[in-house]
């Protein structure tokens, strides 16, 4: 039972972004309206740039969907609710704030990340520069649990951080992998809050960044990452709650010790290191056996939760001996 | 100004306010699709945050009529104690409602009841609806004027603990509960203050009357 198309399947009632096909301007043309206009009004000496600086990383790669990360059997969750119902407290503690805050000229365009720490091969690139040295994006459907009892599955455009891995050569006494997102309080309302200790920063072992389905995403639904996504570039650990991917990052290091992580920072006790899904082990204040299916309708769309995300068979040999009660 | 004060004064005003809230972030959302991609967790939040506000007003009233007993406007908004105070426990019990929708199925309902934090913003809830059961003449004749004062300051409970389960639902953060507190804390001690110094100045005056006559042989 494949049910599984390259377009989102919205069950039964209508919806208010639901709009006839004929209704929708060609992607190419959206995409370049932006450009053609600068053309236009700036003249020939702005043109030669513009294809440079004007697109969100992993615009014009060719992608396609890795058929190893299909996921049979299951819907994919609309673009509209996947790119406004966001989790980033950088620009806000409401759901609805990163959509609208995020997009007031916060410019994540020609963006440099730093991949360093304990690796043979440290480089400082820029983002579309990384996803040419590493060989293109593919797309992978992967499921997404929020440590809240949310979920949604969602198309990500990327590379595999194995990839990025190899490419650094990490050095024998690198055993974590620590990821920072940007920093920037002068353009980013939520970092002008002492209460939490930006910039935001996560962390995996070595063998969980090494992971077949441990990823680096640039894009989702075949378009460049929205800036409420993590744009331009940000991590995707789908048996992990979703707080592990870190968003827009800057930096990835290779430590020795186990790095310090944001939430865990702010509260040890309910949000663990290695945080991955597990329905048996509770949050402080709810239970993570079961979750709310994002657009899935007003009273029903509740599932009961998988063992790390549905991903047991990929990750759990990673956790074999470990006590995951303690180690949540 | 005596416009102003007579309009804050009415009963349909209070109600108006009170009503007009509930409708513009539980109802008008659904018919302008502001509801967003988790309808019912929207509603709960919205619904928690009117409740704690609406109860957070009525904690001010007191106080506020101790420290400016003059103020005409004053006067006039504490009219609406019972009016606000019912209307909190009203969307508290909303609140809850939304909890129990959104945990959806008997099972998990049971699961989140195993939760100190739902167990705390019960307990403030209970004390809420006991307080408006009796927010009628009928309890107050009943149970005697001093008793129901007493009994009714159990509201200072339930602030507390809703207080308390209002700081803990944000993820390391407690950004509404903690301009709650501040203000009805300052607002109480400012409240027992003037209380005391009050008390204190008609001590020394009856002090300096019959001075003489208390000093011991």
């Amino acid at each position: 039972m494949t049910v599984e198309t390259e377009t989102p399947q919205v069950n039964c009632i209508h919806r208010r972004w639901d709009l006839p096909d004929s209704a929708v301007t060609p992607e190419a043309y959206y995409l370049r309206r932006r450009e053609f206009l600068r053309v236009f009004g700036l003249g020939l000496a702005a043109s030669a740039v513009l294809p440079l600086t004007s697109r969100g990383a992993s615009t014009g790669f060719p992608d396609s969907l890795n058929p190893n990360y299909k996921l049979d059997g299951v819907k994919l969750t609309p673009e509209e609710l996947v790119t406004s119902y966001n989790n980033f407290y950088e620009w806000g503690l409401a759901k609805d704030e990163p959509k609208n805050r995020a997009n007031r000229g916060w410019k994540t365009v020609t963006w440099t990340i730093e991949v360093g720490g304990l690796c043979a091969n440290p480089v400082r690139i820029e983002v579309n520069e990384l996803i040419k040295t590493i060989g293109g994006i593919e797309r992978r459907n992967y499921r997404h649990r929020c440590v809240e009892a949310w979920s949604m599955v969602i198309p990500w455009d990327g590379f595999p951080l194995a990839k990025l891995v190899d490419l650094a050569q990490q050095k024998p006494e690198a055993r974590f992998v620590k990821f920072t997102s940007f920093f920037d309080p002068a353009n980013c309302p939520g970092q002008r809050s002492n209460e939490f200790p930006w910039p935001y920063t996560e962390g995996l072992t070595i063998e969980e960044a090494r992971n077949e389905l441990a990823f680096i995403a640039t894009g989702l639904y075949g378009k460049p990452l929205r800036n409420q996504n993590g744009a331009p570039i940000r991590l995707v650990v789908p048996w992990k709650y979703g707080f592990k991917s870190a968003k827009s990052l800057v930096k990835i290091e290779f430590v020795a010790e186990q790095p310090k992580t944001l939430w865990n920072e702010m509260a040890p006790n309910e949000y663990g290191f290695y945080a991955n899904v597990n329905p048996n082990v509770d949050h402080p204040r709810w239970s993570q056996k079961s979750e709310r299916i994002i657009g899935a309708g007003f009273f029903s769309g509740k599932q009961p939760t998988l063992m790390f995300n549905g991903y047991e068979k990929q990750v759990a040999h990673l956790y074999a001996g470990m006590d995951l009660r303690k180690n949540f | 100004m005596k416009l102003l004060v007579d309009i804050v004064g009415r009963k349909l005003f209070a109600l108006a306010v009170i009503i007009g809230v509930g409708l513009w972030f539980l109802v008008v959302p659904e018919f302008t699709g502001t509801l967003g991609a988790n309808p019912v967790e929207k509603l709960l939040h919205q619904s928690g945050e009117i409740a704690i506000w609406t109860l957070g007003a009525v904690l001010t009233l007191s106080p506020l009529r101790v420290l400016f007993p003059g103020s005409r406007i004053v006067n006039a908004l504490n009219r609406h104690r019972r009016t606000i105070g019912v209307s909190a426990c009203v969307y508290g019990l909303m609140h809850f409602g939304f909890h129990l929708l959104y945990e959806g199925d008997a099972q998990a309902i049971a699961r989140s009841f195993s939760k100190p934090f739902i167990w705390v913003g019960l307990a403030g809830l209970s004390i809420l609806v006991a307080l408006a059961l009796t927010s009628n003449n009928f309890s107050i004749r009943k149970l005697g004027g001093r008793n129901w004062k007493r009994f009714h300051r159990l509201a200072y409970l339930a602030a507390a603990l809703l207080i308390y389960h209002q700081a803990i639902a944000g993820k390391g953060h407690w950004q509404i509960a903690r301009w709650l507190l501040v203000a009805l804390a300052s607002l109480q001690i400012a409240r027992i203050t003037k209380t005391l110094l009050m008390k204190l100045r008609r001590a020394s005056r009856t002090m300096s009357i019959f001075g003489a006559a208390t000093s011991p042989p």
